[in-house]
């Protein structure tokens, strides 16, 4: 209860950290203690709501499994011997390794793996800038950043602030907001009944969305680049683009009529399982009801092979329907102009290009690595005056980094500091990722919980949860908006935040002069300075967050009008000359998935059924909170969605636990029939570890015992050539009963 | 005085369970005690002709109690702003409430009743239940009745609302719309 007169009791407004949605909280404290906290009705995304995993806090804060101390391997790895150390002596060896070996074999052999975004990833940058290693990585090739990257070819920017309350039809393609992005669930609901949003679902499965959409498009997983080369030439060949912006502000246009002219709906129909009439449909529905939006969602990012021509295609969609930069269109806001970005927070300018020349998977995958972010930041800069984020969108190639720790190629990577994942249960074939956890020479794992991935470590450091810590959130710095959340408490015990890790290294190595900022607060004030100053009047971070806490810059429509868009040709580029100049098709070309039943019918003989491994699903987050009884009451196993015709076929009854195998392995999870996925669609859910199972070596908390990425695929065939993503969705896989 | 209601739009619940976590947690209940399931119908059909629906479940704070009329020690109250309650030093755990309730909305623990109680004390002190709060769909609206101005009576008021098995004259307090 708000009983705000209750003496001592102080309101002190953070943010939820168990997503990237980072909902509002209102935390009551007294004397350093949180007593309760509910959501903030204030907030300007949640507008008080919270999901189940929300309302943990105090139970995520008080976990009894928690690591509060910083914690040193004295026995084998994965032995779960520890011994409690200070941060003082934690920071002063792993400093003294990681001298070492840049003596020794030169930065590049230090990479660091992160998560989701629940870090202040410029501070892992700057460090890795001023260390001078290359191989930073994350989840980025999965999730957005790709996409991020092939618009920035193709009109300047990654429209992906939608202004939707002024649209007509909104596509959400593989998005299912309903279990994974609630508040905006809530906004196309309301617009569906108040305003007629027409909303159009891609989905194979009947998603919690699914069910609300006016049309639901349930395709073959992986076959998305199909469906968008089909509406292409739908919407060219009905001719229901918006010919004076075609016209006018894009470039490629013939070029791309010519392109397209066999993807036709019945071409589409035989790769996505779909009608050519409901095909046709979609494509109507999207062109004929503008403005409109297309809402992102890791799905495509997830193909692997035809990842990126899928998001080019995608992203010639909005531009031949001129859904760009008007009001209800999809907005190209560019980088925040009023405060400093991550990008200026990176210190770039000190990673020598020698080391840029050494990052892992950049002679491969180019647009996500210096090769293409160089091309696109310098693109970027003329246009706007600032580069998108380095940290996420220009990284090391994940698989390639562990393949390099396991085959010494193209040099040995020995050292890898983990932050804020568990890469076991979240990065592609896990049986490679964990041989290289396991034969790294040195690992640091930052984390809450000692998962599968920090029993490994070396060196575990206990990181400060959503009450312990200050936030600020800018969508992987690209935003030019931006909301601002306090700590409730100090950190307990000897937790600090992931910034602290990388400061106090950083001080241990030298780079004293590139960390001015003693606290986090510190550090978002210098970024918000210019927000302080001269908008608000803010005297501290903290003040800022007290009020006005968030800052909208005024929604400015059409600024292609007068400006054109920040590609090389100033105008959109259907045909992308930067893709071109990075050797990618300049048009988007048709790839099938990693495996199909068109391109390898002989494997389709032997694993006859179509697997997705992704999708967000309540009450959990990622690889995340399997060890909160709170929620775990709701969804105490693993389930794979199989159809009941052909779980029949299989003699599989609900509730059976049954193995689902690819070609990289077979897992365990228990059958859920339903007709919320086509007879040959199996839908796993991703993630599961079961931390109540003995966390040493050989167990591990059973984390490939039912772990969907034992089957998703990350050999460089399977991935994405433009953005290096791998394969998790349009599998082939088989499936039967475990005994 | 006012008559405290709760309405319930199932076109909007995506059944995430997000009131039944919160209103566990934030009133300390024993593990084995829901007061608030979502039970999901579906995914019903043959795909891809298919259809899903929620329905958050709870005590209804029926007008005709037959919790209350069953209760031999008078631990099942009715207050006069018609939340139903359980003074639980006054329960016996003689179940005589739980079998009398045709919504299931009473468990038993400990050897007394519990329930749902619309979250007394933060209604007392203006505030409203934990899972109106919670819900990021605002799925779920909390106010009296009785007052023409209120969002709940407005929603009454011109989409009607349904009762769950009306047809028995309980007369419940929580109203479902589309």
């Amino acid at each position: 209860m708000s009983n705000e007169s209750e003496a001592g009791v102080e309101v002190r407004k953070c943010c939820c950290y168990f997503c990237h949605n980072n909902c509002g909280v209102l935390a009551y404290v007294k004397d350093g203690e949180l007593l309760r906290f509910e959501g903030d009705p204030d907030h300007p995304a949640s507008s008080g709501g919270l999901c189940c995993r929300g309302n943990l806090q105090l139970q995520h804060l008080h976990h009894p499994d928690r690591v509060n101390h910083p914690l040193k391997r004295i026995g084998p790895k994965g032995s779960g011997q520890w011994e409690s150390i200070s941060w003082e002596q934690a920071i002063d060896e792993i400093g003294a390794k990681l001298e070492q070996i840049r003596a020794e074999s030169g930065a590049e052999a230090v990479a660091t793996a992160g998560g989701t975004l629940r870090t202040d990833d410029w501070a892992r940058r700057r460090f890795m800038n001023a260390f001078g290693s290359p191989n930073s990585f994350h989840n980025a090739h999965l999730c957005w950043i790709p996409t991020f990257m092939v618009e920035m070819t193709v009109y300047g920017w990654c429209p992906f602030e939608i202004d939707v309350g002024q649209a007509r039809c909104i596509v959400l393609w593989g998005q299912n907001p309903g279990a994974s992005s609630m508040p905006a669930q809530a906004g196309f609901t309301n617009l569906q009944r108040e305003n007629g949003l027409k909303v159009i679902v891609i989905d194979p499965r009947y998603t919690e969305s699914a069910a609300k959409a006016d049309l639901w498009l349930p395709i073959r997983p992986g076959s998305d680049l199909a469906l968008a080369l089909a509406w292409i030439n739908v919407i060219i060949t009905e001719k229901l683009h918006n010919a004076d912006f075609v016209k006018n502000y894009c470039e490629g246009f013939k070029e791309l009529r010519k392109h397209v002219k066999d993807f036709t709906p019945e071409w589409a129909a035989e790769l996505t399982w779909l009608d050519p009439e409901q095909i046709r449909a979609g494509a109507r529905m999207y062109a004929a009801n503008t403005p409109g939006n297309i809402q992102w969602a890791p799905a495509v990012d997830q193909q692997g092979p035809p990842a990126g021509e899928c998001m080019h295609a995608r992203a010639i969609l909005r531009a031949l329907t001129g859904n760009l930069d008007g009001p209800g269109a999809d907005i190209l806001t560019g980088p925040a102009q009023d405060y400093l970005t991550d990008e200026e927070m990176e210190a770039n300018d000190l990673l020598p290009e020698e080391q840029k020349g050494k990052q892992l998977g950049a002679d491969k995958y180019k647009l996500t690595t210096w090769p293409g972010y160089t091309l696109i930041a310098e693109q970027s800069k003329k246009f706007w005056g600032k580069a998108p984020t380095a940290e996420w969108m220009c990284e090391a190639h994940p698989p390639s980094v562990y393949r390099a720790i396991l085959s010494g190629k193209p040099y040995q990577v020995r050292a890898l500091l983990v932050s804020a994942t568990n890469p076991v249960n979240s990065y592609g074939n896990s049986r490679e990722v964990l041989a290289a956890l396991e034969k790294v020479e040195f690992m640091t794992c930052c984390d809450y919980f000692l998962t599968p991935t920090a029993m490994l470590a070396d060196y575990v450091l206990p990181i400060a949860g959503s009450m312990e810590r200050p936030s600020v959130h800018t969508n992987y710095g690209v935003s030019d908006a931006l909301v601002a959340s306090q700590r409730a408490i100090a950190p307990l015990y000897q937790r600090k935040t992931d910034f602290d890790f990388w400061r106090l290294l950083g001080l241990r190595l030298g780079q004293a002069e590139h960390w001015p900022w003693e606290t986090l607060e510190d550090a978002y004030f210098y970024q918000i300075a210019n927000l302080a100053e001269n908008f608000y009047g803010s005297e501290s971070y903290d003040a800022f967050v007290e009020w006005p806490r968030f800052h909208y810059p005024e929604r400015e429509f059409n600024r292609y009008l007068e400006h054109g868009f920040g590609t090389p040709s100033g105008k959109v580029e259907l045909k992308s000359s930067i893709l071109e100049q990075l050797g990618y098709p300049p048009l988007p070309v048709y790839v099938p998935p990693a495996e199909s039943e068109t391109a390898n019918p002989e494997l389709a003989e032997e694993f006859p059924l179509v697997l997705t491994t992704a999708g967000g699903f309540m009450p959990y987050h990622h690889s995340e909170h399997f060890n909160l009884p709170s929620v775990r009451f709701l969804a105490h196993e693993p389930y794979t969605d199989i159809n009941p015709r052909t779980a029949g076929h299989y003699g599989i009854k609900n509730g059976d636990w049954v193995w689902i195998e690819t070609r990289r392995g077979r897992i365990r999870q228990k059958a859920n029939l339903t007709e919320a996925v086509m007879p040959r669609v199996v839908m796993t859910q991703r993630g599961w570890w079961f931390p109540e199972r003995d966390m040493r070596l050989p167990e591990l908390g059973g984390c490939l015992e039912s772990n969907a990425n034992v089957l998703t695929s990350t050999e460089d065939a399977h991935c994405d050539p433009l953005g290096g993503s791998w394969a998790n969705r349009g599998l082939l896989c088989r499936i039967y009963k475990a005994e | 005085m006012p008559q405290y209601v709760m309405v319930i739009d199932r076109g909007k619940c995506v059944g995430c369970q997000s009131c039944t976590v919160a209103c566990r947690v934030h009133n300390d209940l024993p593990v084995s005690v829901i007061y608030n399931p979502v039970v999901t119908n579906g995914v019903t059909g043959l795909f891809p002709h298919v259809h899903m629906t929620h329905v958050p479940l709870l005590c209804m704070h029926c007008r005709n109690t037959p919790c209350v009329d069953a209760c031999p020690t008078k631990a099942s109250q009715q207050r006069e702003d018609g939340i139903v309650w359980v003074d639980q030093d006054m329960c016996v755990g003689c179940k005589a409430c739980i079998m009398s309730c045709p919504y299931g909305a009473r468990s038993s623990h400990d050897g007394v009743a519990w329930k749902c109680t619309f979250c007394k004390e933060r209604v007392d002190a203006g505030e409203k239940p934990y899972c109106v709060n919670t819900c990021h769909q605002k799925a779920r609206s909390f106010g009296d009745l009785d007052d023409p101005a209120s969002e709940v009576a407005q929603l009454v008021g011109a989409k009607g609302g349904q009762w769950l098995l009306g047809e028995l004259n309980t007369q419940p307090g929580v109203y479902y719309i589309n």
